[in-house]
């Protein structure tokens, strides 16, 4: 999580409009999400790949250990989807008796368990491509301009602040507990975590405490309201990309979904 | 009264929930453009001192004024106060709210209603001043230590106020960052004609910076005076868990244990330089 934050600050896209990235990465992602087609997931999968690895500079092998993060939940998640139980063995392509029922994977569901990897694989690059391109700061100031709810923003920032923290303070106390042998047998270990979690959370009330205080001192009002750096020029050619590159999807889908008959299934 | 004190306490006393009495019967006065020093041990009572300053916290005896006039601890009147003593805090996490330097610089000006252009205009002037223009682009978090302190103060700086007070502000910097960080607040001091105030464990940069220095212990002003006249106090310094500053100590060897005899005491290198000089010349 801190790497990913730290690679968005060095990203070659960083000056780019972040609302120009935003819609790039969101509008994508519905569009993937909307087609569930596995031909556009990968698509969309290698748009999103490209646009980080070769505009943002981003090392291709961290791109692809980056994907393989959400992984385990995934494979997890789609073999529930893919493996059916009934009493038919007919409906299986292949199958295992047990007792009088059988269990195995369907045509149908094979077919389920296949779209919701790919769609899931795709989103998650869009979503990939948004956070090591862009700073969480410039995320947040998309949405101020986009009006949403201040205290959401609000809370977003300072949230996204005090994470690292709050991080930092749970390492130290980690490695303290650590080098005093904490964490040498299974009930020290709990025993630590217990004294770990509750001194973690007084530390961040106190914190609260402080930071407001800190913010009453200059003229804290009920509002962050602070001037955010100048950003780069509003370019509508920036959004061309964005525009033609999802309509050209949207008419692949539909031109699939009329004429590509059988094909239709990927 | 006098009239060039920007800020004083009547019988200050200050006792926390739990009964802890953090300050006793505190006097002194702050001296308009000056930079005063306020030395005490871990635990003296300094940084609730100085949330008095600015009416965070409510005395629960005694009095502050601010140019002569009590504070008013209404809503308004605390805003206006806030706005001409700034706070740097001890920790510049605490402080800094924003993960963008520059938002959290431009958070005290905006909150003092001035247009975007002014603000901008400030912003630049404080990261020019505390020599962090480079730092823009960055986020607070990936800050050194010594970076987020200068970031705390540009964030007051940026609000011109007239006292700026500032609690520990060499606390965990480098020996050149401490000096960097003293030269910049004289610099200030100097050309706005700042008042200062430093609460500070670092006694050696006392008498090379400061113009006055109050000694706490315990809640209580035990000394006052120039660093000079408070550093030859020398017992009650040392009963209150500080020291005297090196070359004071030196000086004091020199005189008491290897007969020395010295006319003058001196608390800095180019006191001491002088002081050995006039003694050279007197043997000859
Ligand atoms: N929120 C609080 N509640 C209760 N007691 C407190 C609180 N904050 C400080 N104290 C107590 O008040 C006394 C003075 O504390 P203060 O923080 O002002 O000292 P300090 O001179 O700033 O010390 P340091 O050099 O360690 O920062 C201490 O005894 C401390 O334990
Ligand atoms: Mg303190």
């Amino acid at each position: 999580m801190i790497n990913i934050d730290h690679l968005a600050y060095t990203s070659k896209l960083k000056n780019t409009d972040p609302r120009q990235k935003m819609l790039f990465a969101l509008l994508t992602m519905g569009v993937c999400l909307w087609a569930d087609s596995v031909v556009v997931s990968i698509l969309v999968l290698l748009i999103m790949g490209w646009a980080t690895v070769c505009q943002g500079g981003t090392r291709f092998s961290l791109f692809c250990k980056l994907l393989m993060v959400p992984m385990s939940f995934l494979i997890l998640g789609v073999v529930a989807v893919a493996v059916d139980f009934s009493g038919n063995e007919l409906i299986f392509i292949y199958s295992v008796a047990l007792d009088k029922m059988y269990l195995g994977v369907t045509q149908a569901g094979l077919q389920n368990a296949l779209h919701l990897f790919f769609k899931a694989l795709g989103a998650v690059a869009c979503l990939y491509y948004l956070s090591l391109s862009t700073p969480m700061i410039d995320v947040l100031a998309v949405f101020r301009r986009l009006k949403m709810p201040k205290l959401l923003v609000e809370m977003m920032g300072l949230i996204y602040r005090f994470i690292f923290v709050f991080l930092e303070t749970a390492d130290n106390m980690v490695t303290a507990q650590n080098s005093r042998l904490g964490y040498s047998g299974l009930s020290a270990g709990y025993r630590s975590l217990a004294a770990l979690m509750s001194t973690l959370f007084i530390r961040a009330y106190k914190r609260a405490d402080e930071l407001y205080t800190a913010l009453e001192a200059r003229g804290y009002d009920g509002e962050l309201n602070v001037v955010e750096e100048t950003s780069p020029p509003y370019k509508w050619t920036g959004f061309l990309q964005t525009v033609g590159l999802n309509g050209l999807l949207v008419i692949f889908v539909l031109w699939m979904k009329e004429y590509g008959g059988g094909v239709v299934f990927w | 009264m006098v009239k060039d004190d920007i800020l004083e306490t009547q019988g200050l006393s200050y006792t926390y929930a739990d009964g802890t009495n953090a300050l006793r019967q505190v006097n002194l006065n702050i001296k308009t453009g000056e930079i005063t020093a306020v030395l005490g041990g871990n635990g003296a009572g300094k940084s609730t001192l100085f949330l008095n300053f600015n009416g965070i916290l409510k005395p629960s005896s005694g009095q502050v004024f601010f140019h002569g006039k009590p504070l008013e601890y209404s809503h308004r009147s605390l805003q206006e106060l806030r706005r001409k003593v700034g706070i740097v805090f001890q920790d510049p996490d605490t402080q800094l709210f924003s993960a963008s330097v520059y938002q959290d610089i431009s958070f005290g000006p905006v909150n003092m209603k001035l247009p975007e252009k002014e603000v901008r205009i400030r912003v630049a002037e404080a990261m020019e001043r505390t020599g962090i223009s480079d730092l823009k682009n960055k986020a607070t978090h990936n800050l050194s230590f010594g970076q987020k302190k200068r970031v705390a103060i540009a964030g007051v700086l940026a609000m011109k106020p007239e006292v700026l007070v500032l609690d520990e502000p060499t606390a965990g910097l480098d020996p050149m960052g401490v000096s960097e960080i003293m030269k910049l607040l004289k610099e200030t001091q100097q050309e706005l004609g700042l008042s200062v105030v430093i609460s500070t464990h670092d006694i050696d940069l006392v008498p090379l910076y400061c113009d006055y220095a109050y000694v706490m212990d315990k809640g209580e002003i035990i000394l006052k005076g120039s660093p000079k006249e408070v550093f030859s106090e020398k017992k009650a310094i040392r009963s209150v868990h500080l020291r005297l500053p090196r070359i004071a100590h030196l000086m004091e060897i020199l005189k008491d244990k290897d007969d020395f005899e010295f006319r003058e005491t001196a608390v800095t290198i180019s006191e001491a330089r002088k002081v050995l000089k006039d003694w050279k010349n007197s043997r000859i």
